[in-house]
Order: C-alpha cells, then sequence, then structure tokens
C-alpha cells in the first residue's frame, strides 16, 4: 500500500571525512557509518528490512562494490540495490531507499552512500564522460596557437564536472546576476567557517574572511583555489522508516518526515542547441523544474516563506549563489544581495549549506546524501557542533546535481507529514 | 497490494556480435520503438529508469549521453546499477508509491564488441586479495559451481552437456540471437574449447551487443494502453555474502531468499506447480539445474532426472528458457531484462518460433557476481 508518511529516523557517519584513508579498505570504510546510524535509533542490523547503495564506482576501480561490502553493510540475506548517476548518486540512492517504504513493500530501509577518493583518481574518471565533448570542442574550431586552444579543449572541458567546466557557470551566473568575484569569495568563506562548526567536515578554517579566500589564486576564471571543493573520503547512511516503525525505532519523536522527492535531467553539458537555443550553464532549467515538483508534492506553495533552510550541492562556491535563486528560494539575480547582507549565514533568513557544503566536503556519491542527512539533522534539531540553524526549521531543502551540468535531485524534509 | 503494476510495451534489438550502430543509437531506437508500438509519445512516460554498469560502458556516469535518447530530457530520470531486472524492480516501486502512472525501463550492452567482458567484470573482486591472486574469477567460480554439484549428485559430463545442447536448441528457434551452423550435439559440446574444468566453450552463450525495454504502468493506465497486461505479482531480491568459500554454491542461499520473497508476495506456495514457464540468468548450462532448485522448479539434486525427463524442453510441463537463454545469447547487464522480455512475449502468446503452451505465470531471474552472488527474481501473470 502506498504510503506519504516516511521519516528520517537517523543519520550516521564514518567519521569526520578527510583526504586519505591509507588505513582502511572500502567496505571498512563504510561500516562504522552503517553502525553509527544504527547506534543512533533502538534498530539492530537485523530490523533493516532492505538496503539501498550508492557510489561512483569508477573513482576507485571496484565494480558493484556492494557485493564486496555484502558482509560490512549487513547486507547479507537481504534485499540490496544498486543505485549511481553521477554527482547525483547519494539523493538517487536515498530517494531509491525512499521508494522502498513509500511503496509500501519495505518498512525500515538504509541508504548507504560513500567514496574513498584515496584509492583512484577521480579527475580521470570524469575526463572518460567528457571525451565526445572534448572532439566536439575541437570541431568547432578552439584557437591552436601557442598551445592555448589544447589547454582549453582538455584542459576546462576535460575536466568534466571539476573547475573548468564549472568556470563557465560562474561566469555566466555572475553576468546574468551582475554580482562579482568578491561574493563568491564571501560564500566560500561563510562555508569554510561553517564546517569548522561541522565536525564531521573536511576542510574546517573557523572564522574565515572573504580576505583571505581572496588571497588564493585563480585556477580557472572566475573560481579560485578557496572557491573550490576538496576530494574527500568517507561514507554516510541514512534509515528511513514507515511512520508506525518510525515511532517504534526512533530515539525521540523529533524525526525529519520525507515530504517530497524529485529528480529530473535536461540536456548533457552546455554550449548545446535545444530548440534553436543555447543552453546557458548557469541557467539550471532542469533545476528549476524539478525543484517545483518537489514542493507539488511537499504541499509548498511559497518556497520562500515556507523553507527554512537548504543544503544544496556546491561543487564550487558561486553554486551556492546560483542554486538559491535556481531553486526558488529567493528571486532571480538575487544571491550576492543576499550573501552579503548575512542572510545565508547559520543565523540568517535562509542559511544555506550551514554544514560548510560540498566546497568544505566532497565524498562524490556521498555528497549528495550527505546533503540529505544535513538537511534531516536540522530538522531533528541534532545539527552537531555549533552548525545547528538557530530558529525552528519546518522544511528544510536539500539538493543533488551531477551528470555533465544535466541531473537534479531535490528532496523536501519537514517536522510533518504532508496532510 | 492495492496497487497493482503491468508491463504493457516491451521491445528488443536483435544481438548481434558487433552492432554496426552506436548504443545511443540503440537506446533512440528502443525508446522510439515502444513508443510507436503503443502508440503514445514521451509525454506519457512519468519516470525513466536506466540501466547500465560504468565499467562494462567504460565511462563514468554512463547513462550521460543515453537519458536524452530515450526521451528523458527535462523529464523525470533515474539510474539502477548492474542488470535490467533491477531497473525494472525499482520503477515498480516507484509506481507501487503512487507518484507515478508509466515508467520506462531501458538496458543496452555492448558486451559483444567489447574486449572480453568477463575480463572487466572481474573488477567486481576485491582488489586486495582476490584480484591479484588470480583464482577466482567467473568462469573459475561457475566452474567450482558446476563441479561441486556434479559430485554431489553423480551428475556427468553428458548430462551437462544436454543442458546446453537444450539451450542452443531453443536458442537456434530464437530470431533474436546470433544464428549458428546448425545445433551442436552432445558430443560436439564435450569437444568443445575447456574453459575451467567442467566447463566448455558451448556451456556458454556468445557475448552480444543489443538492448531491451519495457513500459510499466499502474492498472488504471495498463487498462488504457493494452488489452493484454502483463502483471507483476512479486519480486524479491537478495543479497548472498562476498567470499564463496563462505557461501554454499550449489544451494545459493541469496537466490532462495529472493525467490521466497517474490513466491510470497505472488502468493505462490508451490512452485514446480504454479510456474508454468522459468526465464532465468545462467551464464553457464551448469547453472540452470542450481538455479531451477534453488528457485523450487525442481527438487533439490534432480539435475539428472529433470534433464532425462525433458521436463524443462520447450515442449515439456516446465519450461526453462525456451529462448534459448543466455546461452543463446549474452548481452551483459541487459541479459536479465531480456528474461522478463521473454517472458512477456511468452505470457501475451507473441512469442512465434519459441511460443511455448498454456503460459500463465512465469518466473524471470537476474544475478549479479561470481557464482551469482546478487540474485533478483520478478513473477509475472496474465
Amino acid at each position: 500500500m502506498a504510503r506519504k508518511d516516511v521519516a528520517i529516523i537517523s543519520v550516521g557517519y564514518n567519521g569526520r571525512f578527510v583526504s586519505k584513508r591509507p588505513d582502511v579498505s572500502i567496505p571498512e570504510l563504510i561500516e562504522p557509518a552503517v553502525r553509527d546510524a544504527l547506534r543512533k535509533t533502538k534498530l539492530t542490523i537485523n530490523d533493516i528490512d532492505a538496503i539501498a547503495m550508492g557510489n561512483m564506482q569508477t573513482f576507485e576501480g571496484v565494480n558493484s562494490p556492494h557485493l564486496w561490502a555484502s558482509d560490512y553493510i549487513g547486507g547479507t540475506g537481504k534485499p540490496v540495490i544498486r543505485i549511481a548517476t553521477g554527482g547525483t548518486t547519494g539523493m538517487s540512492t536515498f530517494h531509491s531507499a525512499y521508494y522502498h517504504v513509500a511503496s509500501g513493500i519495505f518498512d525500515v530501509v538504509m541508504a548507504i552512500a560513500w567514496e574513498k577518493q584515496d584509492e583512484g583518481d577521480s579527475q580521470v574518471g570524469l575526463g572518460g564522460i567528457l571525451m565526445p565533448e572534448v572532439f566536439a570542442m575541437f570541431q568547432f574550431g578552439p584557437d591552436l596557437s601557442e598551445g592555448r586552444g589544447l589547454g582549453i579543449g582538455i584542459g576546462t572541458g576535460g575536466g568534466g564536472g571539476s573547475t573548468g567546466s564549472a568556470s563557465f557557470q560562474a561566469s555566466s551566473y555572475l553576468a546574468r546576476s551582475g554580482g562579482g568575484i568578491e561574493h563568491i569569495d564571501m560564500i566560500a568563506a561563510l562555508l569554510r567557517s561553517n564546517a569548522a562548526k561541522n565536525p564531521y567536515a573536511h576542510l574546517q578554517v573557523p572564522g574565515c574572511k572573504p580576505e583571505d579566500i581572496a588571497k588564493t589564486p585563480i585556477i580557472s576564471y572566475p573560481l579560485r583555489y578557496g572557491h573550490t571543493c576538496p576530494t574527500s573520503c568517507g561514507a554516510t547512511a541514512i534509515i528511513l522508516a514507515s511512520r508506525e516503525k518510525a515511532k517504534k525505532y526512533a530515539m525521540t519523536d523529533r524525526v525529519a518526515w520525507v515530504k517530497g522527492v524529485a529528480c529530473g535531467t535536461s540536456d548533457a553539458t552546455f554550449g548545446n542547441l535545444i530548440d534553436g537555443q543555447i543552453t546557458d550553464p548557469a541557467e539550471q532549467v532542469a533545476a528549476t523544474m524539478v525543484a517545483k515538483k518537489a514542493y507539488a508534492r511537499a504541499g509548498i506553495a511559497d518556497p520562500q516563506k515556507e523553507v527554512q533552510m537548504a543544503e544544496v550541492y556546491d561543487g564550487f562556491a558561486h553554486q551556492d549563489l546560483m542554486w538559491p535563486e535556481r531553486l526558488l528560494l529567493v528571486g532571480d539575480g538575487k544571491s550576492p544581495e543576499m550573501v552579503a547582507k548575512g542572510a545565508y549565514n547559520i543565523e540568517g533568513d535562509m542559511p544555506i549549506n550551514p554544514s560548510g557544503g560540498v566546497v568544505s566536503t566532497n565524498a562524490i556519491g556521498a555528497s549528495a546524501m550527505v546533503r540529505v542527512g544535513e538537511a534531516a539533522l536540522q530538522v531533528m534539531g541534532l545539527a552537531e557542533g555549533g552548525h545547528q540553524v538557530p530558529r525552528r526549521v519546518r522544511n528544510a531543502l536539500a539538493h543533488g546535481w551531477g551528470g555533465l551540468f544535466q541531473f537534479v535531485t531535490v528532496t523536501i524534509l519537514g517536522d510533518a507529514p504532508v496532510q | 497490494m492495492e496497487r497493482k503494476v503491468a508491463v504493457v510495451g516491451y521491445t528488443q534489438t536483435n544481438y548481434e556480435k558487433e552492432s554496426p550502430i552506436s548504443r545511443e543509437r540503440i537506446a533512440f531506437d528502443l525508446a522510439t520503438a515502444i513508443l510507436q508500438k503503443l502508440k503514445i509519445s514521451r509525454d506519457d512516460v512519468d519516470t525513466i529508469v536506466f540501466s547500465s554498469n560504468d565499467f562494462m560502458d567504460g565511462r563514468t556516469i554512463s547513462e550521460v549521453y543515453l537519458v536524452q535518447r530515450v526521451g528523458a530530457h527535462m523529464k523525470d530520470e533515474t539510474k539502477a546499477e548492474a542488470d535490467g531486472l533491477n531497473a525494472v524492480l525499482y520503477a515498480w516501486m516507484r509506481i507501487m508509491s503512487g507518484q507515478y502512472n508509466t515508467a520506462l525501463v531501458v538496458s543496452i550492452s555492448m558486451s559483444g564488441s567489447q574486449f572480453r567482458p568477463l575480463l572487466v567484470q572481474n573488477h567486481t573482486l576485491d582488489p586486495a586479495y582476490e584480484r591479484p591472486r588470480g583464482l577466482v574469477n567467473f568462469i573459475s567460480g561457475a566452474a567450482l559451481q558446476a563441479r561441486a554439484y556434479m559430485t554431489k549428485y553423480h551428475m556427468s559430463e553428458e548430462n551437462l552437456a544436454q543442458y546446453a545442447v537444450k539451450s542452443l536448441e531453443n536458442a537456434r528457434k530464437n530470431p533474436f540471437t546470433p544464428k549458428r551452423d546448425g545445433v551442436p550435439t552432445v558430443k560436439d559440446v564435450l569437444n568443445s574449447k575447456p574453459l575451467y574444468d567442467p566447463l566448455r566453450e558451448l556451456h556458454t552463450g556468445p557475448f552480444v551487443d543489443g538492448g531491451c525495454a519495457v513500459l510499466l504502468a499502474s492498472e488504471e493506465r495498463a487498462k488504457e494502453l493494452t488489452d493484454k497486461p502483463v502483471w507483476i505479482k512479486g519480486f524479491g531480491h537478495s543479497l548472498d555474502t562476498y567470499y564463496i568459500g563462505d557461501r554454499n554454491i550449489i544451494r545459493v542461499n541469496s537466490l532462495r531468499d529472493a525467490a521466497k520473497r517474490a513466491y510470497k508476495m505472488a502468493g505462490i506456495k508451490n512452485p514446480s506447480r504454479d510456474i508454468s514457464l522459468a526465464e532465468i540468468h545462467t551464464n553457464f548450462a551448469s547453472e540452470e539445474p542450481i538455479f531451477t532448485e534453488a528457485l523450487g522448479l525442481f527438487p533439490d539434486g534432480s539435475g539428472v532426472k529433470t534433464i532425462k525427463s525433458g521436463i524443462s524442453r520447450r515442449e515439456g510441463k516446465l519450461p526453462v528458457n525456451p529462448s534459448g537463454g543466455p546461452i543463446g545469447a549474452q548481452p551483459m547487464n541487459a541479459t536479465g531484462l531480456v528474461r522478463l522480455v521473454e517472458a512477456v512475449s511468452q505470457l501475451r502468446g507473441e512469442a512465434g518460433p519459441t511460443q511455448v503452451k498454456r503460459a500463465r505465470t512465469a518466473v524471470v531471474h537476474a544475478q549479479e557476481g561470481v557464482c551469482a552472488q546478487h540474485n533478483v527474481v520478478g513473477i509475472l501473470g496474465v
């Protein structure tokens, strides 16, 4: 029987996200997150009905790692499904777990997402997606004098979801919104200092100032080193349950209800012609479409008033300005003004990424699920270390982004299920 | 279950050792074929669940360039890893949640034109111990499994060859599988190239390029879209422990577990009586007795008796892989979804030269990992 009331009852981490974990294997990295999620409930692993698991497997060189990790995630003898959709993997995995419960087929389901990037080269993995795009760039005839075209073609285009290609989006965003590089500095500094209040965040810089960020070199204009994410290792696990099971197994009454989930895709990459128009990488039509769908499912008519905080997928700091606009949390082009007046701070009107965001912690396959987990902790009032939003979070938005600029996932959590 | 979900449309390509068209084009052709068959547009598709595997496709986020080809632009799309039957499982859950009424599932394989796909699949092995030692791989695991079964239940190599011949005979009638010159005899199988003892080349099928797609719909939509809905009566999936030394490889516990869940959901108490047809994911002929017994279709250890009796032949009482199964063609990663497509065409009476009689309820199966560590079982009915 289809259900509308599915709750997150627990969010677990394997520990603090870090650059390298040479001391553990992949399953050993994941296992503590599973244990942590269970520890925060009255559940044992035997009470988990099914598991959904995801990561971006080519980054580590292990295909279908749920097979190897079976015993470590408690998957032996259980229904386990594997999901992978690029940057959105974490949230796609979470959504899969949600549908396990929402369909009425399972009652208690665990979603697990992780990445161990010290075992491979993620940029090489990402470059693999983009080879056809690089060739397309050559077709358009880049300037090859002094090897510069080669640099643009491979260095930026070949970067996949990384800084090179994101810089096009950042430039476009600034041009559209009228913001400047100083606004990206401001939000980057905010995220680094937010991360310092999150015990699980990777890059923690207490009291980081925009001036500190401005000192870091430009990598690909307008993005600076200080605007980019680290490569992290870490795992997260979220436990979802039906209303009855949530009541039975949750430690407190305050659970995070999954009010609306949605996903969608536009076209791969940027600069393609669609209906006679060149797509703008900062336009992100899919994000707006998906957000609207999720709000409708969550019964939210005015997100600017009804949503109290958001965790967005920001591999690069300019995206913390762009996503709130595309996700309809602020007006179009309003983010530079919002960040300047402190509205995106933890204490502000619309806190964006109190956790420090992906800019501070990026275990890629896990990142989109961490957004859900962090939003859930905010709704539950359990965000540790001073990154809890002070005012009551009734509705929170979590967002994932991936593919070649085209995949979007949105989850709306709240303190009460949809009526 | 209040909500019912049906398979309302299906399509598949011819399976070829080397497809002359790109995987993007295959995706486009599959999606357009299914929409045209049902006379609907892409607006009628609520959600799309893709299935692919990044290692097999040789690229990260392997569906990046495929999603537009199946009409997912500005639509709801996600991906389940590994076999397409996992994607059906997920699409079914999405419809069961009440949020969607139709779901398109697409699975494509280019394993035919790929350099030794089993070598690629060795990346599922743990990189610290099993992979560098090089002892366990997909074939050697299956060989150990086959030998264990044959020893325990006194099955001869001739009996095993009979399983291969049965599948090859069926495959010959299947218009989608690559053509062979004649049907190999038991003697041909026994004389084919040895892989790992007791497995030989003719115990397994060729890797091929191709793909298939299905459209699922909720009960209301299904009745609008087709006169011949094939209902999903139950699904079960389960994972076993990783190291084959820790598993009972001839019992295949995860398959038994998955089958139990699926039968329970479908209300099937006696599968050997209630199931009229099985399409199962057998990478090697030796897996057929092991899997059909784990599925409860035949008593444990009855492999010799079953093949001698002819009960599992196409014209028998309980046909197993009347399409020839993966012994006819293995589009790795789509193999399980092909099983579902074949079963649907049988249940609708549209299987042409491979059609079996009186097909009412079918069991379909997909597996993943060495010695079928992960299994998905679906029950379909009319």
